[in-house]
This record gives structure tokens, C-alpha cells and sequence, in this order.
């Protein structure tokens, strides 16, 4: 008799966060997908309530704060423990069409290739292919405006952050830390290794629409240039 | 275009335009920023007659020289400051007539971190999704999103003014130079060694030189964790304490990141999060062990008082 895919029940704390907020966690090890799709429907749920004055989605855990004078703490956990239990009532939802991200590799665009490339004992050619060819989440924006966390990358390109960060990353860098990618939506100090730069602008104050990304979006790297 | 209120001789060593902030866009990265210390800021405004909320100068640690280029009132609140107009020292908490040529100088912080300078009808500086705020880090608000320079000009918003105004007995806040924070344990409190949740309510610690408007780390008896997993990106808030594997906790102020990767420890409570603003680079800080009923209490507590002098303020 085949194995049934085990299914694990995921079960997430929801606590108070100091005097304004809630904290949803539900405490994975790396990446998974199945809390990485609660969070986000939780997230989209909770928005919609028009309650809060921040609802923060990451990669396992969401936050959301509120106003101490409008709502009591305990209200508030309440609030998010049933948004919590009528989830899986919830209708899935539909398809959405991923962004294309244009991305030079390596080079000067991604001066840290090589240590992908020594670690992974993979060529450019195939970290690029390997990198490219899956549809990534953004899981969650921040920590600068702008830099968008990503969802797992192939188990071959798991690096880790740089012992000491560089001091400026160019703005459109695609990284690597751990399991993670990303891409810094403005210049700023980082520890991420750098394997590709797109030149789409993902972070820019003085567009009408500020950011091209938000939290939830699906992502696509095209590579561009000779492959 | 009009004459300018006011120009900058020198900015000082920090000197930047505040709001109230752009509340609700962490999920975007994006910090509420504003005034470090809103209580202060709100103080000054209302000294002048402002709404509470309007744009003032937050001017860090001193160093800042302004010549008014018109008649106007001012007021300093928020860091005991060597204040002077035209070198005859001025005192804080007041409002202050000003004359066309006249020159503000405020030289060092004896006790604090942050002045707050409000001028009548409040300054323009640059939107940014509702706030004026200056957020350096993505050149965000104020003037050009940076820090002000000399040669820089102000323009007066001419917002709706009631004259000025005194501040009554009780309502000027009283800065010591050893800041206690209440605070609240919060999720990895529990990674904590139990030595270090002893220290964590009992030791003083001091801020290190870097500390500024995103963080401030503490240097004081070692913060040891049993568990020294690196936390997965999650969300963190001003005034959040994360304790990374060196065991320096590291305190998040107004401009922090939006997302941390260590070991949350304590939440500051929301009546006391004015204090970070005053939090100097050496500050002694220790931090107090808050319930949640008593922190809802103070909060209440707080948010009606000031708003009785400020309609509409909250912490």
C-alpha cells in the first residue's frame, strides 16, 4: 500500500507583542510553503477587516498592531485566533500572474557568483538556470523600503551572508543568504552574496506607484545578456 | 516664491524635519519615522499654537545655528539644551518672539538627546505618503530626505494657529539622565539564559557612539541565549530589544528596520516609546518589567491627560 503524504498539522502561537500588537508564529525551521500560504492568507484577511494599523506578513510569522484606545488587547487576540480557525473555510485563491524580473548574472552585477559557484561546484551557466527557473513568493518587504524577501531557492545555492556586510549593494542586487533571495530595492549596506542586478527599478519615492513589488506577489528572473 | 521663515547657518550634528509620521507601511519596509520623541514635539507645537502634529525641526544633540529671516514665535522643547537667541540664553518649554535677523543657537545637550524647535504655523518639506518626516535612510520627507545643511531654507505651512500658548503646571516632562524604560517580555523571551532574564530588569546598560534615529546597541552585563538559532526574518517594532548571539542587545528606535533577525526579548510600552528619542549615545538605560493590565492603565492614563492641553494626541 502506497504512503499517504503525511499531512503535518501546523499550529502557530498567537501572543500579545507588547500593548499594541499580535504576534502570529508558527516557529518553522527554513522555508515552508504550507506556513508560508497561511501567513499570506491571514494577512490578506486581516487587511480587509480595516482594523489595524499594521498588518505585516513575513516568511512564518505576521504581526499586526492596533490602537490600544480603539481596541483591547485581549479583543485583539481574539480577533486574530478566529480570522486564524476560519482559514481553511476560507476559498483558495486564484492564480496570480507572476512579475518578470529582468537580471544581469555575475560580473559586475554579481560579484559574488564565484562564491556560489565554488560551494554549489556548479557553473555560472547552471546557478543562473538553477536560480531562474522557479516561480518565487515575495514573502515579505523590508528591512529597508523596498528589499523584497523571497521564498526558498534551489538547495544547491544556499549560501550564507558574508561574515562582515559590504557597505553599499547596488540598488536592483539579487542575493543570496541561506535559503533565502532577494533583491535590495535601494543602495544600502549588506551582507547578502550578490549574484545578479536587474535594472528595473523596484523602489522609487518619486513614482506615482513607489514600489513594484508587495508582499505576496509571485516573481520570475529572466536572465538577460549571453547565457 | 515667498521669503523663507528661516535658514540654516549649520545643521549640527543631526537636524532634521519631523511629523507626526507615515504610520501603516511596514509591510512595505517603510518605518512610521517622525518625531523620536512625539511628546516633546507635540509640546512645542502646542506652545506655539500649532496643531500638535505640525512639521518642526528635531535638532540631535546640538550644534545648530538658524537665523529667522521674519518675524515669528518659536518654541524649544524636549533635551535641556544650551539654548541662546542673539547669545542671550532662552529658556525651554516657552514660546519665544523672534525678530527678522535674529539667530538661534543651540550648542549641546546636557540632558538628553533631542530638541524640538516649532515655529508658528509649522514648516513645508517634502510629502511622502502623507508625511513630511525625513527618513535618511531612503532619502524619504524633509529636504531631499536628509538631514539639514547650511544654506538650507525653510518655508512657514501657515497652518492654522491659535497664538501661543503656556504649558500648565505637570506637563513638561522631567528627563533624567539614567532612562528607565517599562517594558513587556515578548516572543523569544524564552531563548534567554536564566542569568540574562535576571539582568535584563535588573542591570543598567549603557548606549554605544553609533546610536541614532534606526537603533542603539547596549553594552552591560552579557545577554546569554540557550538557543542560538537564527530567527527567519520577522517583523519587529520601535522599541523592540533583540539580542543577537554576541549578547549586546540591540534596541530599536523611530526609523528601525520594519524586520529583525534575532531574539526579540522585550517590547517597550507604548507610553514610554517618547523616551527612545532622548536616548544620547552613553545613556545609562535600565528597563522595568511592565503587566499588560498596567500598561493599557498608563496608557489610557497618559493619552488623556496630554490630550486635555492637545486635542487628538495619542503616544
Amino acid at each position: 500500500m502506497p504512503l499517504k503524504p503525511q499531512k503535518t498539522k501546523l499550529d502557530p502561537r498567537v501572543e500579545p507583542y507588547g500593548d499594541n500588537a499580535v504576534l502570529v508564529a508558527y516557529d518553522v525551521l527554513g522555508y515552508s510553503e504550507k506556513a508560508s500560504n497561511a501567513i499570506h492568507q491571514l494577512s490578506d484577511t486581516l487587511r480587509d477587516m480595516n482594523l489595524w494599523t499594521n498588518v505585516v506578513p513575513a516568511y512564518d510569522s505576521l504581526m499586526v498592531t492596533f490602537n490600544p484606545m480603539m481596541i483591547e488587547l485581549s479583543s485583539a487576540l481574539n480577533t486574530v485566533k478566529t480570522s486564524l480557525n476560519n482559514l481553511s473555510k476560507a476559498k483558495k485563491d486564484k492564480p496570480i500572474k507572476p512579475i518578470d524580473i529582468p537580471v544581469f548574472y555575475g560580473g559586475e552585477d554579481g560579484p559574488d557568483m564565484e562564491n556560489i559557484c565554488k560551494s554549489s561546484k556548479l557553473t555560472e551557466t547552471q546557478i543562473i538556470k538553477r536560480h531562474s527557473s522557479r516561480l518565487y513568493r515575495v514573502c515579505l518587504m523590508g528591512f529597508i523600503p523596498g528589499f523584497a524577501f523571497l521564498s526558498e531557492t534551489d538547495k544547491k545555492l544556499h549560501h550564507p551572508r558574508h561574515a562582515t556586510p559590504r557597505l553599499k549593494v547596488a540598488p536592483g542586487s539579487i542575493g543570496i543568504a541561506n535559503w533565502q533571495t532577494g533583491i535590495y530595492g535601494l543602495e544600502s549596506p549588506g551582507g547578502w552574496q550578490i549574484i545578479g542586478r536587474t535594472p528595473l527599478s523596484i523602489f522609487d519615492s518619486k513614482r506615482q506607484e513607489p514600489f513594484a513589488l508587495k508582499a505576496g506577489d509571485q516573481v520570475r528572473f529572466i536572465p538577460q545578456g549571453k547565457v | 516664491m515667498r521669503d523663507p521663515i528661516l535658514t540654516i547657518l549649520n545643521g549640527g550634528s543631526q537636524t532634521t524635519l519631523q511629523d507626526a509620521g507615515r504610520p501603516g507601511y511596514r509591510h512595505l519596509g517603510i518605518p512610521k519615522s517622525g518625531a523620536a520623541d512625539r511628546l516633546s514635539f507635540a509640546l512645542s507645537n502646542f506652545l506655539v499654537g500649532n496643531s500638535w502634529d505640525a512639521p518642526a525641526l528635531e535638532c540631535t544633540l546640538g550644534g545648530l545655528h538658524i537665523r529667522f529671516e521674519k518675524a515669528t514665535r518659536i518654541a524649544l522643547s524636549g533635551a535641556e539644551m544650551w539654548a541662546q537667541i542673539n547669545g542671550q540664553n532662552v529658556e525651554t518649554n516657552r514660546a519665544l518672539p523672534v525678530n527678522k535677523g535674529d539667530i538661534l543657537t543651540l550648542s549641546f545637550a546636557r540632558i538628553g538627546c533631542r530638541t524640538y524647535i516649532a515655529i508658528e504655523g509649522g514648516l513645508i518639506g517634502e510629502p511622502f505618503m502623507g508625511s513630511v518626516s525625513t527618513y535618511t535612510p531612503a532619502s524619504l520627507g524633509g529636504i531631499e530626505g536628509r538631514a539639514v545643511r547650511s544654506g538650507d531654507k525653510f518655508h512657514c505651512a501657515e497652518m492654522e494657529n491659535i497664538g501661543s500658548q503656556s504649558l500648565p503646571t505637570g506637563y513638561a516632562p522631567i528627563l533624567s539622565r539614567h532612562i528607565v524604560l517599562r517594558a513587556r517580555s515578548v516572543s523569544e523571551w524564552s531563548w534567554l539564559t536564566p542569568e540574562a532574564k535576571r539582568y535584563m530588569y535588573t542591570s543598567p546598560f549603557i548606549t554605544t557612539p553609533d546610536t541614532d534615529r534606526m537603533g542603539a546597541r547596549l553594552i552591560g552585563d552579557h545577554i546569554g541565549l540557550i538557543n542560538k538559532t537564527p530567527l527567519t526574518s520577522s517583523p519587529i517594532l520601535p522599541g523592540t530589544l533583540q539580542i543577537p548571539p554576541d549578547g549586546k542587545p540591540i534596541l530599536a528606535m523611530i526609523d528601525g528596520h520594519c524586520t529583525g533577525g534575532y531574539a526579540r526579548a522585550l517590547q517597550v510600552i507604548t507610553a514610554d516609546q517618547w523616551l527612545l528619542g532622548q536616548i544620547a549615545p552613553g545613556s545609562p538605560i535600565s528597563f522595568r518589567r511592565c503587566v499588560v493590565e498596567e500598561a493599557s492603565d498608563i496608557l489610557r492614563g497618559r493619552n488623556a491627560f496630554y490630550a486635555g492641553i492637545m486635542p487628538g494626541f495619542w503616544f
